[in-house]
């Protein structure tokens, strides 16, 4: 066995000590300083999550007060939507292996990646600054004029630190755009691509183009608090729907910012472990590119009860509906994939055939959404609460899980014991399940959103998914502890562990500082799983001598 | 991994170029984006109070709005001589082009606060809680009108200034740089200084010459 | 030299340019003044983004950049009013 050499030729063994990774500009490197603080970010997101369903467990308000409870989902929102979910696969997997799957040396610009991250901690740092001083009570949205006029904490403090961490979502958006065009290895035409890199170019579109507006919306925030101009304010001329408008541009599509590199990780994961190619190659990816252009066109569904005209409503539903097909095409392809193949259940799979069930399930309440008149029933009710955490949870996280599995040999050189594995995702899958059908229940009754307490009769539905709550977070610390304890003692993972294809796996695990000892060249398309050798395990030209 | 490619992604010089250009492109798109955003605001109040923003529109001052206008677009005019100098080899007279830049830039920020100063002391500047003393129809929509206009002409303003910055932060480290990497910073900040030159030339007429 | 002098023709232009707008908004022009003054701009933008910006010659992906930054702003400006 020659891993040692092979160790400490690779970019983890390259320099040690804080500085080395803290003014690294090796994206692998990046990638983990990333990854960590997002680590950090979405437990400390679901800690308050899990208080909240600790307080909802019994009718009245015992735990914490009303106050509090407003801070808590606040901060649960902003946390988790813009510290975890809008960079989680973009900047950790996608920074990682963007490059490595399109047979480059680096992204395109290595400081700005590194710069990007820089200006993420530091924003999302002076926007959790404000829980020191007492918080935001707003909502993650900052809907004016509430927040403009009428809350008291500290908004403007918050709506600046998630302004300085849309600059960090855009440097990447540009340095993905540019990378994918200028630096494919000869022979990776577009129709070569990974689906993942598709996935990854439609999220930086959509990061580029709806990200500024977020901006320009917060930015009128601060100037309406701080310096009194009326832009949200009625009595002196302004608009709050406005906001409304302005933020949905934007918050619509950081949806799709959300789950089209979900919906890559999974593109990658069902074919390799079902050997078989992935089904409609060019529809899924047109598909990413067809969500990522319609993502735009139906954030007036989020406005259905908002005052818009009776023609903007009907308009935003049908567009609304409209959107779901591309979703619904990629479903189909993914499913069909599975056909006749020779399906193994390891841990990502599984977690990627958990992703196409709650998915589908979130995707499906969502069209009970775009209705106008179902919508105006379950508005602002706990069913909306159940459906976008199908999509953003079950979808997304359940996708970065399968995402982190699949490639944690590539990162770390390492196995993870696949048992744990297993038992891990299962946990996750029924713990979700439990916390969070419940509250299609309960909204489909009528319990709204954002309280902290409920009459009595809805307590046996929210004590079913509080109990979920418990399950869901012990099944999301398992792999901190078994991933944690396989960088040390987990054994040593070949080149190409899955027999999977695509470049990432013809270099070594964990790969050398340089990404590639040869440049490579790509004669053929992806997912090529009918290829001869790659079923007896003589593709890979780093194959672990073990 | 050629000495003249900054970043080890590239080995040819052109390839980068044509990335950063590119990049800087992108840059600009969403950069508009957010200027874009802070003009449908505007055009939403227009057509809503239309005779109070045109009243309004007439207290600020057309010479000097006129004058800053022609200052930017004589700084633009430098920018792209600079690139043409530094495309040439010509750098002292590109050096020249870039300081003339950044102080027409410098000249803009004052004309601009000497307008502020003039709007703060006629009581128009409704902003910091400054007594608002406004003696045309309709005050509270003209007062609107002027908040919008501090935001959008500061919010160009913080642009502008960011623009500076990076050509004196330039001029600064010039005798350390390459020559082609002084033509790379000098290609990405006049696509920017540009694009900051034609935010002014839509804010202007918007915002002074409204006619009705 | 001509290259200079194209790039100072574009100068002249565009203050002449300049000229006509400020002129004309000393006309009333029956509620036109404002379409002519974006016109107007539009063209300054124009002349600035291929000129001195060399949008022509760059190539086809910054072509490529300000197309997806039209379409964009056009779904933002159109959605956001028919919405009204």
């Amino acid at each position: 066995m020659n891993t040692e050499a092979l160790s400490s030729s690779s970019y983890l063994g390259e320099g040690a000590g804080p500085a080395a990774w803290l003014l690294t500009t090796d994206h692998k490197r990046v990638a983990w300083l990333y990854l960590i603080s997002l680590t950090a970010f979405f437990f400390l997101g679901g800690a308050m999550a899990v208080l909240m369903r600790i307080e909802l467990a019994t009718p009245a308000g015992d735990l914490v007060s009303d106050d509090v409870y407003n801070r808590l989902f606040s901060l649960h929102g902003i946390i988790m939507v813009w510290f975890f979910l809008v960079p989680s696969i973009p900047a950790t997997l996608g920074n990682f292996l963007l490059p490595l799957m399109i047979g480059a040396r680096d992204l395109a610009f290595p400081r700005l990646n590194l710069a990007s991250w820089y200006v993420f901690m530091l924003g999302s740092l002076f926007a959790l600054a404000s829980v020191v001083f007492g918080g935001v009570d707003t909502g993650w949205t900052f809907y004016t004029p509430l927040s403009t006029l009428y809350a008291n904490g500290f908004v403007s403090m918050a709506a600046l630190g998630v302004f300085t961490v849309g600059f960090s979502t855009i440097m990447t958006g540009i340095n993905f755009i540019v990378t994918i065009h200028t630096l494919r290895a000869p022979g990776l035409t577009w129709f070569r691509l990974p689906i993942f890199v598709w996935t990854m170019y439609a999220t930086a579109l959509v990061m580029v183009l709806a990200t500024p507006v977020l901006a320009a919306s917060l930015i009128l925030i601060v100037l309406e608090r701080m310096f009194g101009i009326g832009i949200f304010n009625p009595a002196l001329g302004g608009d709050p729907l406005l906001f409304q408008h302005l933020f949905w541009f934007y918050s619509h599509p950081a949806v799709y910012i959300m789950i089209l590199p979900g919906m890559g990780v999974v593109s990658e994961v069902l074919p390799c472990f079902s050997r078989r190619p992935l089904f409609g190659y060019k529809a899924v990816a047109l598909s990413s590119m067809a969500i990522a252009v319609f993502g735009f066109l139906v954030w007036g569904h989020h406005m259905f009860v908002s005052g818009q005209s009776a023609y903007a409503g009907v308009l935003f539903s049908f567009l609304s509906f409209c959107v779901a097909i591309p979703s619904a095409i990629k479903v189909f392809n993914w499913s069909l994939t599975l056909r006749k193949g020779e399906i193994t259940f390891e841990t990502p799979m599984l977690y990627a055939l958990f992703f196409l069930a709650l998915f589908t399930f979130g995707g499906l309440a969502g069209l009970f959404l775009a209705a106008l008149a179902i919508d105006v029933h379950v508005h602002d009710t706990y069913f909306v609460v159940a459906h976008f955490h199908y999509i953003m949870v079950g979808g997304m996280v359940t996708a970065y899980m399968a995402g982190l599995h699949f490639w944690w040999p590539k990162m770390t050189g390492r196995m993870y014991p696949e048992t744990w594995g297993r038992i891990a995702a299962t946990v996750t899958f029924l713990g979700f399940n439990l916390t969070f059908f419940p509250q299609f229940v309960l909204g489909f009754l009528g319990m709204p959103r954002r309280y902290h307490t409920y009459p009595p009769e809805f307590q046996f539905w929210h004590i079913l998914s509080s109990a979920g709550a418990v399950v869901l977070a012990i099944g999301y610390l398992m792999p901190l502890f078994y991933l944690g304890w396989s960088l040390f003692r987990g054994a040593r993972a070949p080149a190409n562990p899955w027999r999977a294809t695509g470049l990432e796996w013809q270099t070594a695990s964990p790969p050398p500082p340089h990404n590639f000892d040869a440049m490579p060249k790509v004669s053929r398309p992806a997912y090529d799983y009918a290829m001869k050798g790659l079923q007896h395990e003589k593709f890979s030209p780093h194959k672990d001598e073990a | 991994m050629g000495a003249s490619t900054e970043s080890v992604a590239f080995d040819k010089p052109a390839r980068e170029q044509a990335a950063d250009t590119f990049a800087m492109w992108i840059f600009i798109g969403s950069e508009a984006m957010l200027f874009g955003a802070i003009l449908l605001v505007f055009l939403i109040a227009r057509i809503s109070y239309g005779p109070a923003f045109a009243a309004a529109s007439h207290h600020l001052s057309l010479p000097l709005g006129t004058l800053n206008t022609v200052v930017l677009i004589t700084s633009s005019f430098s920018m792209a001589l600079a690139h043409l100098f530094g495309n040439r080899g010509r750098w002292r007279a590109s050096t020249w082009s870039l300081a003339a830049t950044a102080l027409l830039g410098l000249v803009f920020l004052g004309i601009k606060a000497a307008e502020y100063t003039m709007e703060f002391r006629e009581g128009i500047a409704p902003v910091l809680g400054v007594p608002f003393t406004y003696d045309g129809p309709d005050p509270v929509h003209a007062e609107f009108f002027f908040g919008l206009y501090f935001a959008m002409a500061s919010l160009h303003a913080v642009h502008l200034i960011g623009g500076i910055v990076v050509i004196a932060g330039m001029l600064v480290m010039w005798s350390s740089a390459t020559q082609s990497s002084r033509l790379r910073r000098v290609r990405a900040i006049g696509l920017y200084w540009h694009f900051v030159d034609i935010v002014w030339v839509f804010l202007f007429p918007i915002l002074y010459l409204i006619n009705r | 030299m001509s290259d200079i002098r194209k790039l100072t023709f574009v100068y002249l232009v565009l203050l002449a340019l300049l000229a006509l707008t400020v002129g004309s908004s000393s006309f009333d022009l029956g509620g036109f003044n404002s379409a002519l003054n974006l016109v107007i701009a539009a063209a300054k933008a124009a002349i600035i983004a291929t000129m001195f910006m060399q949008l022509s010659s760059g190539g086809i992906l910054p072509r490529l950049a300000v197309a997806a930054t039209g379409l964009w702003l056009a779904i933002l400006f159109g959605l956001t009013l028919i919405g009204r």
